[in-house]
């Protein structure tokens, strides 16, 4: 079977595709990743039970919302530590994925 | 990673029937070009659990592979109570039926094999799941999210035969019922103790926050009534907030008695309903034996536990006895994350990405964790503690963490309730679609 080598192959190019993509707009891919840590209490239907809906936001709001917790702006502490470990791409990367969603 | 690797290279030719069948009986098409052209099938996963571990794990892997990959979801139970939120019902705050799900969605949409049965056997050199009913279902990758059992003989007199008369209700459903039945049954002043489990147990601030609904409801129907803490820890889970927050809200009903008392040292009498803590003989109306815990028994069958937990790589959650076996939530022994339906939802998303990468070459990407755990003091009383977590070599490690407030006014702690309430519709849409 030669198809051990061959995925290794397959996920190094994958994977170097996908760092070049991070830094110029959202990597989506990465953003579906981050989301799933979002998506324990955020409604991915984007209804509100109690936890604001976090999709339908332009990417720019989106990006300023999490940069505010990040920088103690906005007052939540759950949301302070999450959004606090968040690096600029991986933002970029939620941005892009949540504003992509229906 | 390397290891499980290389066992993936390895051609899988057992039960091909059983997977085409699968794949058949959940209606999903068999779009997977890259693999079928390697002649070796649609890769399969079987999870075993269909709780908040098992659920998000069936569903992530399902949904980002496209039909990649099967997933067959193996959970006994065809209407799943969530054990979170069932205080809250004990309370008088939510219905049973509202934290009742099924798993249809996730067979109808998701393309899942849901089958309700027991698996009482895993082999893991075959890689196959033998189930009560009979089938063998063989797996490429095994997730266990089997939660926990009790540990037989943890408080003498006690066993799962006397659960009718003293009730655990910390697996939710028929025992949530019973033991809001026996509360309301009370007689006028009677007593309601609870035993409280040692660590690690499921949900730290589980069995405070039902002292909490008990007394609630307690205050109400029968304010004369007195509630009995039998607890063999020194400290627990958000101690100052709940002690304060009883205080305030049932003054005088509550007396916990600690190791300090003899706590450690109980003796249950299921026919006589009597505690016998270290001597001391009580009579008691309602008794919630909440015994110590270990992971569910499909894990000590597969042979992946070290004592009564599973030890897990923090990366993936795959066993430190077997790369192609995952084990997630409550049974794992994983470090510092609490044993909570979030952390189990949490540790899921990275075990599935970890999974999809091994068997379909998908992008992976670092694990990260996070928890947070509500509990209701009184209506509108909410409090809640949080903690991010990272993968090290060792284990799941915090990062950060924090808890509400002791003085916190009124609305915050309402909002926080509301945040709960949130949470729930979140976490069950994460798990059941």
């Amino acid at each position: 079977m030669a198809r051990g080598p061959l995925m290794i192959l397959c996920l190094a190019a994958i994977l170097a595709a996908g760092f070049s993509r991070v830094g110029a707009a959202g990597d989506v891919e990465l953003g579906q990743y981050l989301a799933g840590e979002c998506l324990g209490c955020h409604m991915a239907d984007g209804s509100d039970h109690g936890i604001p809906s976090i999709i339908r936001l332009s990417e720019a709001d989106f990006v300023m919302a999490l940069n505010a917790y990040r920088d103690g702006l906005r007052a939540h502490r759950v949301m302070q530590m999450i959004a606090g470990r968040l690096s600029e791409s991986e933002i970029a990367a939620l941005a892009a994925y949540f504003g992509g969603l229906e | 990673m390397s290891a499980t690797g290389k066992r993936r290279q390895r051609p899988s030719t057992l039960g091909r029937r059983g997977f085409l069948a699968a794949g058949v009986a959940a209606g999903a098409s068999l779009t997977a070009p890259h693999v079928l052209a390697q002649g070796h099938g649609r890769p399969r996963v079987v999870v075993i659990g269909g709780g908040a571990g098992g659920a998000t794990a069936a569903r992530y892997i399902a949904r980002d592979s496209k039909g990649e990959i099967a997933v067959t979801l193996v959970e006994p139970s065809r209407a799943y109570f969530t054990c979170f939120f069932s205080n809250l019902y004990i309370g008088g705050f939510t219905g049973l039926e509202d934290i009742a799900h099924t798993y249809g969605t996730l067979a109808a949409k998701y393309g899942i094999n849901v089958v309700h049965d027991w698996a009482i056997a895993v082999d893991r050199d075959a890689r196959a799941v033998t189930l009560a009913g009979g089938a063998v279902l063989p797996y490429d990758k095994l997730i266990l999210s089997p939660g926990i059992d009790f540990v037989e003989d943890a408080v003498p007199g006690w066993s799962v035969a006397a659960q009718n008369a003293m009730p655990h209700a910390y697996k939710a459903g028929s025992q949530s019922e019973l033991l809001k039945a026996q509360v309301m049954a009370m007689p006028a002043g009677g007593t309601f103790a609870m035993v409280a489990p040692p660590n690690p147990f499921r949900c730290p601030p589980g069995p405070y926050e039902r002292i909490s609904m008990v007394a609630h409801v307690l205050r109400q129907v029968n304010p004369t009534a007195r509630i009995l803490l039998i607890d063999p820890k020194e400290t627990y889970s958000k101690q100052t907030l709940f002690e304060l927050g009883w205080e305030q809200h049932y003054p005088g009903m509550i007396e916990r008695i600690g190791p300090d008392f003899g706590a450690d040292k109980l003796r249950v009498d299921p026919v006589a309903m009597t505690v016998d803590i270290d001597g001391m003989v009580e009579k008691v109306d309602v008794c919630n034996v909440i015994p110590a815990q270990q992971a569910g028994r499909i894990a000590h069958l597969a042979g992946v536990t070290d004592g009564r937990w599973a030890p897990v790589n923090a990366a993936d959650l795959s066993s430190k006895m077997d790369p192609d076996v995952h084990v997630l939530g409550d049974a794992a022994a994983q470090g510092d994350m609490p044993k909570s339906a979030f952390a189990a939802n949490s540790q899921a998303k990275v075990c599935a990405m970890a999974v999809r990468g091994a068997l379909t070459g998908s992008r992976m990407f670092p694990a990260r964790f996070a928890n947070t755990c509500w509990s209701l003091i009184a209506p509108e009383d909410g409090i809640k503690v949080g903690g991010i977590y990272a993968a090290t070599p060792d284990k799941i490690a915090t990062v950060g963490g924090s808890i509400s407030d002791t003085g916190e006014d009124r609305a915050t702690r309402k909002a926080t309730y509301e945040e709960s309430v949130g949470w729930y519709a979140g976490i069950t849409a994460d798990m059941f679609g």
